[in-house]
């Protein structure tokens, strides 16, 4: 039989060890709990990114269209006539085939298009010509016919530079009344009451008909796609659709 | 078998110097206004990724909040001890999540895709389980200074 002494002993070191496991399992939920908090600030902080970066502006306001005084600069003094921009006489073509919801068209037309106009169309040695390619639903099919129906008041060129610079996001319904005529009004249409009539024209149709045809035929399924046409032939443009590399291809047919 | 700590932290260090070079290149092409080099997509992708509206947010280009990002898990990574675990557990699950988003965007809103935040999104998932691993390391299990 164990002496007082003994039983004291072993009573003590019962307690040490119970006390040695509460602060493991008691450390262990601590590490726990701090594991989940920073889980928790986390989900907490990619909430709060997406929302920022959802809430900033995303174009396609009717009430915020801007830009117009930017794009009058770029085209001043280059003439226009229809989609056509530049000296109708240059021999040297440059088909753009373009959907105005198309976030790629649009950077296009932010980072490119004002060296090829500048580099070409300017000094005459090629014109540059818009075509409506819709491969992104109704919205840009309604956005195409704006544009064209602003062409036929020889404004199509701002028209399409303005929507891209405000363009929203595709397919979120931003294309509305309202919008294109912000647009249409922000791009100098001269008649905007023709203007609206002239966007339910049946000849829109047929030409979206034979741009999309006349795209399939050069094998273009994406847009934006580039076709340069001049007295040397044909040529297509690399798809990293740089001026440099339209540039390239003018000289390549001149 | 769990590695040890000090293998796992020299990974996050490695994956993260190489985060830094990539948000690194896209923040200096930001700055420079150039376009980065692009062979995926076309070689269009990139540019319509950094042309689109969610390249910024409250004016200030994605690629320097993944800069950060990866400077402070590469931080993480020397600090010692159960703040330089749970900091690096922390941002790199935040960078998962933004990223996660930012791969969505691109596939399904901008319609193109950047090889460089691919491969930023890559090295960042990367870095998240390296960050989980370091938490159930065994030193990091047993340590005292969990509590610390």
């Amino acid at each position: 039989m164990a002496s007082r002494k003994q039983q004291k002993e072993q009573a003590k070191a019962e307690r040490l060890s119970q006390e040695a496991e509460a602060q493991t399992t008691q450390r262990r939920q601590n590490r726990v709990r701090l594991i989940a908090g920073a889980f928790a600030i986390a989900v907490l902080a990619v909430i709060v990114l997406v929302v920022v970066s959802q809430s900033g502006d995303k174009g396609g306001s009717a009430s915020d269209v801007s830009g117009g005084s930017e794009v009058e600069e770029s085209l001043r003094g280059v003439p226009q006539k229809g989609f056509t921009l530049g000296d109708p006489k240059a021999n040297v073509a440059i088909s753009e085939f373009a959907d105005l919801q198309c976030p790629a068209c649009k950077a296009f037309a932010d980072s490119e298009l004002d060296s090829v106009i500048d580099a070409l169309v300017k000094p005459g040695k090629a014109k540059l010509v818009f075509k409506n390619y819709v491969i992104l639903g109704p919205d840009s099919e309604t956005a195409a016919k704006a544009a064209l129906a602003a062409s036929a008041q020889n404004r199509g060129w701002q028209f399409v530079e303005l929507f891209y610079r405000n363009q929203g996001i595709e397919h979120s319904g931003y294309v509305t009344d309202d919008f294109l005529e912000a647009v249409a009004k922000a791009s100098g249409v001269p008649d905007l009451a023709k203007w609206n009539s002239d966007r339910d024209r049946a000849a829109w149709s047929a030409n979206l008909d034979r741009v999309q045809s006349e795209a399939l035929r050069l094998g273009f399924d994406s847009t934006p796609s580039f076709n340069v046409v001049g007295p040397g032939g044909q040529s297509e443009v690399p798809s990293d659709n740089s001026a440099s590399s339209i540039e390239e291809a003018v000289k390549a047919v001149q | 078998m769990i590695a040890s700590e000090s293998t796992v932290r020299v990974a996050i260090v490695v994956l993260s110097t190489i985060g830094i070079a990539i948000a690194g290149y896209l923040t200096v092409t930001e700055f420079m206004g150039e376009v980065p080099v692009c062979a995926a997509g076309g070689g269009s992708g990139c540019a319509t990724v950094a042309n689109s509206s969610y390249s910024h947010l409250l004016g200030i280009p994605v690629s320097v909040f993944g800069l950060a990002g990866y400077v402070g898990i590469l931080a993480s990574a020397l600090i010692p001890g159960e703040s330089g675990r749970l900091g690096g557990f922390l941002l790199s699950l935040v960078g998962v999540g933004f990223s996660g988003y930012l791969t969505y965007l691109e596939l399904f809103v901008i319609d193109a895709i950047c090889q460089w935040c691919v491969a930023s999104a890559v090295v960042m998932a990367l870095l998240l389980i390296l960050c989980v691993l370091r938490l159930l390391t065994p030193d990091a299990i047993g340590s005292r200074d969990a509590m610390s």
